[in-house]
């Protein structure tokens, strides 16, 4: 049995290699929900290849838009593959910090109300 | 199946959003009594798991890639569907706010299908399946493509309120793709309780024992 820091940094380099596998080979394909949006708007059959120039069709009228600053996980063209990784190593790290704050704050909020 | 910004409108996305809080006022309530401090490893590793798990779109053939939700594994490790509820509302809010993956007045949808009914899904067809099966692998996989299937079908019902798609085609098309999604998620949760139970098994309670000799 392995202890808690050994747990703790397998988990977070097995994290990283999972995001930068993915940066080399994630499936450029859309995903179920838009590969959904694709059919329902006749650009793509159900059961066949997504074409290339199928773009999902979208009414801005009473959505909400929002510009994310590393949208795709990537810090866009310039930095290539290398930006991908950052990006994703960046929220696996970032996803870690908020979710173990989250609990301590939780806790100490929780002591200091007794 | 992260829903972005401009497939649901405004005033739908916020009664999403209150459903979603009140989920993740009970997920915060559990950290705060059931959340033990042996168990925090485990969360750490499991966000930054879930996280990048969820950014790997994996080809599911048919033109189309899906990538690991991750709610029924949060839920069966931890022993509880609020652990994915509270595990999944935070990884969704780094990838809408920072990766532009799932926008940010769907966020209470997103959370309400791949977090609550993900993770309530999951985590109770897994009890119930290892009551009648005794077999974690059959339990896990069976647990985890129903949490992939059923929140994609629920996503199609609020992509046909929000007037999207139509309700019939997309139920059909969310359905098959997420079946098949649902199939790598499977897999990918036995492999992931199996190595925990291998290298922790203090840390978990599936109801599995670490394999002779291991």
């Amino acid at each position: 049995m392995i202890d808690n820091k050994t747990f703790i940094i397998g988990g977070i380099v097995i994290a990283l290699l999972i995001g930068v596998v993915a940066v080399f080979m994630a499936s450029s394909d859309p995903d179920g929900l838009e590969s959904t949006a694709l059919v329902v708007q006749g650009q793509k059959e159900l059961t066949g290849a997504t074409p290339e120039n199928a773009e999902i069709q979208e009414d801005p009228n009473g959505k909400f838009s929002y510009e994310s600053p590393m949208p795709d996980y990537s810090l866009g063209e310039r930095f290539g593959p290398l930006g991908g990784m950052v990006a994703i190593a960046a929220g696996t790290i970032l996803a870690l910090l908020i979710v173990v704050g989250a609990i301590y704050s939780i806790k100490i909020a929780g002591k200091a109300t007794k | 199946m992260h829903i972005p910004d401009a497939f649901i409108p405004i005033p739908q996305g916020i009664v999403y959003w209150i459903i979603a809080l009140v989920f993740v006022a009970l997920a915060l309530r559990w950290a705060k009594n059931e959340m033990s401090d042996e168990k925090i490893p485990i969360v750490a590793v499991l966000a930054a798991g879930i996280f990048a798990l969820q950014s790997f779109n994996l080809p599911v053939s048919m033109g189309t890639s899906g990538h690991l939700v991750g709610g029924a594994l949060a839920a069966i490790v931890l022993g509880s569907p609020f652990a994915a509820v509270f595990i999944i509302a935070l990884v969704l809010i780094v990838q809408g706010v920072l990766f532009g993956d799932g926008g940010i007045t769907t966020m209470g949808a997103n959370i309400i299908n791949m977090g609550v009914i993900g993770g309530f899904i999951g985590f109770y067809s897994f009890k119930g399946l290892m009551g009648m099966t005794r077999s974690m692998p059959v339990s896990a996989f069976l647990a985890a493509w129903l949490a992939c299937l059923i929140p994609a079908l629920a996503a199609a019902v609020e992509m046909f309120m929000a007037g999207t798609f139509p309700l019939e085609a997309g139920l059909l098309a969310m359905g098959i793709y997420h079946a098949i999604i649902g199939i790598v998620e499977g897999i990918v949760t036995i492999g992931v309780i199996y190595l925990i139970v291998n290298v922790r098994p203090d840390l978990v309670d599936v109801g599995v024992k670490r394999p002779a000799g291991a």
